[in-house]
């Protein structure tokens, strides 16, 4: 039962992280609670782990160790630390308050989905497995109240995030396979996503996604 | 029902604090000018400035009613009633009927009801303006500790603090992540109410900020003052009593309540040895961007609730 508890404090945050992702001012702050969210994800999966006797995600955890916790936000900060639109400020679109109001909101709302569903392997965890939806709804809430293009790079992996702990809950015994398969591509979005954004900042001087509407080449 | 050695417990506990309030403001004024690379005042500074106002003349404008020459009084005596309530050596609360959330945010509301209401009454615009500001502080601090406090009542599933703070270090509360979220949007609510900067100085009575203390002076002033720093000294003593009461007496012996008063008077040292930081490393904030912090801090205890009710 306390192994229960802890997984789901552990989830719990996850959201408090990512909404410190989403409403830090700068790109590289948002980098550095990524890598904090990402360890928070790889001790949960250790936790899954030894709850569900599954050795596949302590294999898990170590590869989401090296790509999450140290390349992916390693990435960001070095192309992101020279990207900075003054004119722009934060990018919110709404208040910071909307912002947590939203987040508590989501997760009410993906609480009562999940309850309604009935899941033998995870019966236990159906909070954790209501985050981990919420967490997707989250980066998808990132991209659309953001107009800085850099934080809706954050707002995909924070939807990646929440995946990578959908599977890692419904599907704990799934082949090493499966997770390279996600940490690589997450690597490689991020890498092109980052390089997009330093074009564009190139062409433009401007982070800003609603100025992006001109077509040059 | 509270026997006698709870009532003795109750009653010195608010002496006890009555007394060192001033020594614990004079604290932060030195921590605050060592800060500033100042020599400062002495730690004992605040109780001669008390001593000096006793002896003075109490002057009242002319238009000033009674509610100015009361509220003093009542202010001082509803943080007396408050100060017997909590559960500061102890971890129960040494007279239950007092110790319950509502009634301590009710009885802080009306120390804030009666000090504008004194602005009001000092007949000074300057006061009446400080004292509609100070309301408007309540109104957006009042939310966010209900709401928080209301999270930690319903995982401990009781309002009495004392029973909240037993829940909290007896781990029988099943929601990790909403306790820390609560104890967080509370500490911040809080922070609010202390009076420090960015968002207040309490010892300011020429700032608008504290205006319904600009008419006073005399004995009425030391009153205020002593007052407000035994409210900074309740205001954190709530908070080691519900989210922090590791180290307090569980039950009514004397090395009990002597290991409990030690685990306090840390508590306390550290809890405003981190206040002087913040307070020293930020600059003034406008009063206008006050509701914005604020509201996030709404946001975070309304996301604790919901993590409450998710069962995190």
């Amino acid at each position: 039962m306390h192994e229960f508890l802890f997984i789901n404090g552990l989830s719990g945050l996850l959201i408090i992280t990512a909404l410190m992702v989403i409403l830090s001012k700068k790109a590289i702050n948002s980098a550095i609670y990524y890598a904090a969210q990402s360890f928070v994800i790889v001790v949960l999966f250790i936790f899954l782990g030894a709850q569900t006797g599954s050795g596949e995600l302590y294999l898990w955890s170590f590869t989401a160790f090296i790509t999450k916790v140290l390349l992916v936000p390693f990435i960001m900060y070095t192309m992101f630390r020279r990207l900075d639109d003054g004119e722009l400020g934060s990018g919110q679109v709404m208040p910071a308050a909307f912002s947590a109001i939203g987040a508590a909101l989501i997760v009410i709302l993906c609480y009562a989905v999940v309850s309604g569903v009935t899941l033998p392997s995870a019966e236990n965890l159906k909070p954790a497995l209501a985050i981990s939806l919420a967490h997707f709804f989250l980066g998808l809430f990132c991209i659309v109240a953001q107009r800085n293009i850099l934080k809706q790079v954050f707002g995909y992996c924070l939807m990646e995030n929440g995946s990578h702990l959908t599977l890692a809950i419904l599907a704990p015994n799934a082949p090493e396979l499966v997770e390279i398969g996600i940490a690589t591509d997450a690597v490689f979005a991020v890498a092109i996503m980052a390089v997009l954004g330093t074009r564009i900042f190139g062409k433009f001087n401007s982070l800003d996604a609603g100025k992006l509407t001109t077509l040059k080449g | 029902m509270p026997t006698l050695s709870h009532f003795l417990l109750a009653v010195v506990q608010a002496l006890a604090l009555f007394a060192v309030a001033p020594l614990i403001s004079g604290l932060s004024r030195f921590e605050r000018a060592k800060m500033h690379t100042r020599r400062g005042p002495s730690i004992f500074q605040d109780y001669r400035d008390i001593y000096k106002l006793l002896r003075r003349q109490d002057l009242a404008p002319g238009e000033a009613g009674r509610i100015f020459q009361f509220m003093p009084v009542v202010m001082l005596a509803t943080l007396m009633v408050i100060a017997t309530g909590l559960p500061m050596l102890t971890r129960f609360t040494p007279i239950s009927a007092v110790g319950d959330l509502i009634t301590v945010v009710y009885l802080f509301a009306l120390i804030r009801f009666f000090f504008s209401l004194s602005g009001l009454d000092s007949g000074s615009s300057f006061a009446g303006i400080g004292a509609s500001r100070e309301l408007t502080m309540g109104v957006l601090v009042e939310p966010i500790m209900m709401l928080a406090l209301f999270v930690a009542a319903l995982l401990a599933g009781s309002t009495n603090l004392g029973e909240i703070g037993i829940a909290i270090s007896s781990g029988t509360v099943h929601s990790a992540a909403a306790t820390l979220l609560a104890a967080g949007a509370f500490a911040f609510a809080l922070y609010i109410e202390l009076g420090k900067l960015p968002y207040d100085m309490a010892e300011a009575e020429q700032e608008l900020q504290e205006g319904p203390l600009t008419e006073y002076s005399g004995p009425s002033l030391a009153l205020v003052k002593w007052g407000l720093a035994l409210k900074q000294t309740l205001v954190v003593g709530w908070f080691i009593g519900v989210f922090l009461p590791f180290g307090s007496a569980t039950e009514m012996s004397f090395f009990g309540l002597i290991g409990g008063l030690i685990a306090f008077v840390i508590k306390l040292f550290v809890i405003f040895g981190v206040i002087a930081v913040i307070e020293n490393s930020v600059a003034r904030a406008r009063f206008r961007l006050t509701p914005q912090h604020s509201w996030l801090g709404v946001g975070a205890a309304s996301l604790a609730f919901v993590f409450y009710l998710v069962g995190l």
